[in-house]
């Protein structure tokens, strides 16, 4: 039933049933389960990461359902992680996914992603990217950064050492003051489906290629060619 | 006067804004990317609201707005990094 499940996928030259049975062992984190994260973690249960943590410490508000396919009005109020968890193991029970109701900060960041193979980035703060981005170097774990606004998505995979980090991207970003970040509300889930692509190639050991940038309203996809900054004060080669 | 000719990469909805993905820019005060900026702006006026936080890659290498620029050099600007979630 299993290999049923991921035929066409598995029917996919860059993966083929190895890269399928590879992904099955592989344990995938993500920070954060709002537009981006749980779109994000959707994908990745569907196409059979082997285990899951979902990570949100908010509950599911009503300003959240236009840009998620994974909560409904019933959810208001409940915890995100946990409905996640709960919706997400229904979807594949072979998948383990697991909830974690808390918030992340730099005290406990490291208990949460110290096995992960990914880390995948639903959160919408800068601060919180910076977090997981040293984390991520100092302990070798690749993540992929996404973010939106208004009609603009970014995602960009960081493989310690080898890619630039995020750090190496925001160097001259003032700290935003905005409270609500205004977001159309299809675009998450198509940023979080370049993110999963993004993931599954670091997964299965292909390395991650700049800053891919897509613009819905001016119609445009690009993909930014950056490489390390060796000043960068996060992974400059010391 | 000193005119500093610099072949910009621009990306995101700057390609549209300016109507090609590679421009040439005539820098006549200053030789750093912040002056680059200041003539992409001036040449742009759509992208003013930008003008702080724009991704700028001096030979493909995320750098500061101070950084030293030459011909030889290859610029690239795209739009702000962006934090929604």
């Amino acid at each position: 039933m299993t290999k049923d499940r991921y035929r066409r996928q598995a029917l996919v030259r860059e993966l083929g049933q190895n890269g399928q049975d590879m992904l099955a062992t592989k344990h995938v984190v993500v920070i954060g389960g709002g537009g981006l994260g749980s779109n994000s973690a959707n994908l990745m249960v569907r196409m059979g990461i082997g285990s899951i943590d979902i990570i949100d410490y908010d509950s599911v508000e009503l300003s959240n359902l236009h840009r998620t396919s994974v909560f409904s009005e019933e959810d208001l109020g409940k915890s995100k992680a946990l409905v996640l968890q709960e919706k997400l193991q229904k979807v594949n029970m072979n998948v383990r996914a697991k909830a974690i109701n808390q918030r992340v900060t730099s005290e406990n960041i490291r208990a949460f992603v110290s096995d992960a193979d990914v880390i995948i980035d639903g959160t919408d703060s800068v601060p919180l990217r910076l977090l997981i981005n040293e984390e991520s170097i100092r302990h070798n774990i690749p993540w992929v950064y996404a973010g939106v606004y208004e009609t603009v998505g970014m995602v960009m995979g960081i493989l310690p050492k080898n890619t630039p980090c995020f750090q190496c991207i925001t160097q001259n970003i003032p700290k935003s003051t905005m409270k609500e970040i205004p977001v159309l509300g299809s675009l998450p889930a198509t940023i979080a489906s370049i993110q999963c692509n993004e993931a599954i190639k670091i997964l299965l050991g292909r390395h991650p290629k700049g800053l891919i940038i897509y613009d819905v309203w001016n119609q445009c996809f690009d993909s930014m060619n950056i490489q390390r900054n060796p000043s960068c004060i996060t992974c400059g080669r010391k | 006067m000193n005119i500093v000719k610099i072949n910009v990469t621009v990306y995101g909805r700057y390609k549209n804004i300016a109507g090609n993905q590679t421009i040439q820019l005539d820098i006549t005060d200053g030789n750093t990317l912040r002056d680059v900026i200041d003539v992409f702006v001036k040449q742009y006026p759509m992208t003013k609201k930008d003008k702080s936080r724009m991704i700028v890659t001096k030979n493909k290498m995320y750098s500061s707005y101070d950084t030293m620029i030459t011909e030889e050099d290859e610029v690239s600007i795209a739009p702000p990094v962006v934090s929604g979630g």
